[in-house]
């Protein structure tokens, strides 16, 4: 069967019915076929909104690039850092320049990449690239590690760290974590536990961070309200005022907090469906805001009060 | 020419139900076309079952045949083989007018006889079928390296790539001066 000689509609109807990681291990397969499938799954890449690349959930596995919300069996491909020689059942690939070693995962069979630990960084790098020049550069690449590992700074590349070690690590002092943020490239995600009576200085980068997942065992609430620029920001509080709420939820409706989408306080992160809202009166823009035993959530709608109620009906 | 026939008796259409018995509108007979393939034999399909196909619905819907004209101008597909075409009409038959499964599992295995299927199809404009084909094309490579990929597919390297563009660059180049030549000659 020589799939070149089908006609282009029929390769693209084949490549349609392909799963991303077998597509990505054609891709492989020579740089004609690459090209073709850039071509023929435009659309497809371009309705990805981001591609992770995370720790991996599998043993003895180091880290997975995935698609969110999609299964396991769809992963992209997994790399992990192996100090001795490979065995037979490797093959290698030409990623990005780079030859690196691979094999098939046993239970799904999709791409798992092997490099020296001295190697990672331009492992990653051309991993990285390879990941551009397939999936084109509308994608949001997320790198997500912790922020005291080694953490890639790559064009296109937007990095999530987490300060949080998972074990209920608390930090108290906020100088190395704010001296950090400083010196690294605008996060695009981040969680923290913060127990300090002060939060970061308010021209602190922290405040830029599109999605926020923080634990407060003081009151910074709001401080913290007066000061996030970003998207999202997930709160768990020990303490807080539900005055400090009704100010913020003021000085947003003045227009004074307009670039805030959505504050959710914890445990609450699913969609909001509460009708009460309240609306901003410099664009007439919507939030809707719920409040449920002890979870406050916030969210900004992209639509006026019309539009909102026209929707809601 | 031999003859194989296909077709199956169209159904009585529903009665209404609130109309008596002797209302009932007089049943239509159903028309039937014929096909062959390379090897010459001859396929009676009902209207109903070609509708599948984009090409010949397209070909017979403005071409009022009687039984007759319709039995002795079969529409010829010499480019389809006797046995793939036999198929094609066995899935057109068994899936006249009844909404297509979302998986069929009664495509060939083997792999050349699964291509010549997809050539076909394609060429009759068969698009349910042509999915369930595609989609049976894409399940040879699931789980498969790309070294397998490439067997399966018998898709050529890059270097091969290369030599096939280097020749076709070449015969182009060739062509092009031997049109130049031929277009002086007929100058003279």
């Amino acid at each position: 069967m020589k799939l070149s000689t089908f006609p282009y509609g029929v390769q693209k109807e084949i490549f349609d019915n392909m799963k991303i990681p077998n597509l990505f291990l054609l891709s492989f397969v020579s740089k004609n076929m690459k090209k073709l499938i850039k071509s023929s799954q435009m659309t497809r890449f371009k309705s990805i909104s981001h591609i992770v690349n995370g720790k991996s959930i599998s043993p003895g596995i180091d880290r997975r690039i995935y698609i969110p919300f999609m299964t396991m069996a769809d992963n992209i491909m997994e790399i992990s850092e192996r100090r001795e020689e490979t065995k037979n059942d490797y093959f290698q690939l030409n990623v990005s320049g780079k030859t690196m070693d691979f094999r098939l995962s046993n239970q799904y069979k999709f791409a798992e990449a092997y490099f020296h630990p001295l190697d990672k960084e331009a492992a990653i790098e051309s991993i990285h690239n390879y990941l551009v020049d397939i999936f084109g550069d509308t994608v949001d690449y997320q790198y997500v590690e912790h922020y005291k590992k080694f953490v890639p700074h790559l064009p296109k590349l937007s990095l999530c760290h987490s300060f949080w070690s998972g074990n209920g690590e608390r930090i108290r002092d906020i100088k190395p974590i704010e001296e950090y943020i400083a010196s690294s490239p605008v996060l695009k995600r981040t969680n923290m536990n913060l127990d300090t009576p002060d939060l970061f200085n308010p021209e602190s980068k922290f405040y830029q961070i599109e999605s926020i997942y923080l634990t407060l065992y003081t009151n910074t609430v709001p401080t913290f309200l007066r000061h996030f620029q970003g998207r999202q920001a997930f709160l768990t509080c020990y303490k807080w005022e539900i005055l400090d709420l009704i100010e913020f939820m003021n000085r947003w409706k003045s227009g004074e907090e307009c670039r805030k989408y959505k504050i959710g306080f914890h445990p609450n992160t699913d969609p909001i469906i509460s009708h009460s809202y309240v609306v901003r009166k410099t664009d007439n823009r919507v939030a809707s805001v719920s409040i449920q035993k002890e979870a406050f959530c916030f969210g900004v709608w992209n639509k006026t009060e019309e539009q909102f109620l026209r929707m809601v009906a | 020419m031999s003859s194989t026939e296909q077709g199956t008796s169209s159904a009585a259409p529903a009665e209404p139900t609130t109309a008596p018995e002797s209302a009932a509108a007089p049943e239509v007979p159903e028309s039937f076309y014929y096909v062959h393939g390379k090897d010459k034999v001859v396929h009676k399909v009902s209207a109903g079952a070609l509708q599948h196909s984009a090409l010949i619905h397209g070909m017979i819907s403005n071409l009022g045949y009687t039984e007759e004209q319709a039995k002795a101008n079969p529409f010829p597909f010499e480019n389809i083989d006797g046995d793939i075409l036999q198929m094609v009409v066995d899935w057109c038959n068994q899936h006249k007018g009844k909404p297509t499964p979302p998986e069929d599992t009664n495509l060939p295995k083997q792999k050349e006889k699964l291509f010549d299927l997809v050539l076909a199809v394609n060429y009759l404009e068969i698009k349910e079928l042509l999915t369930y084909c595609c989609k049976q094309v894409a399940m040879m490579v699931k789980g498969k390296s790309p070294e397998e990929i490439r067997e399966i597919w018998m898709i050529p390297t890059d270097a091969e790539d290369e030599a096939a563009e280097k020749e076709a660059k070449k015969r182009a180049g060739k062509e092009a001066a031997g049109e130049t030549a031929a277009a002086a000659g007929d100058a003279k």
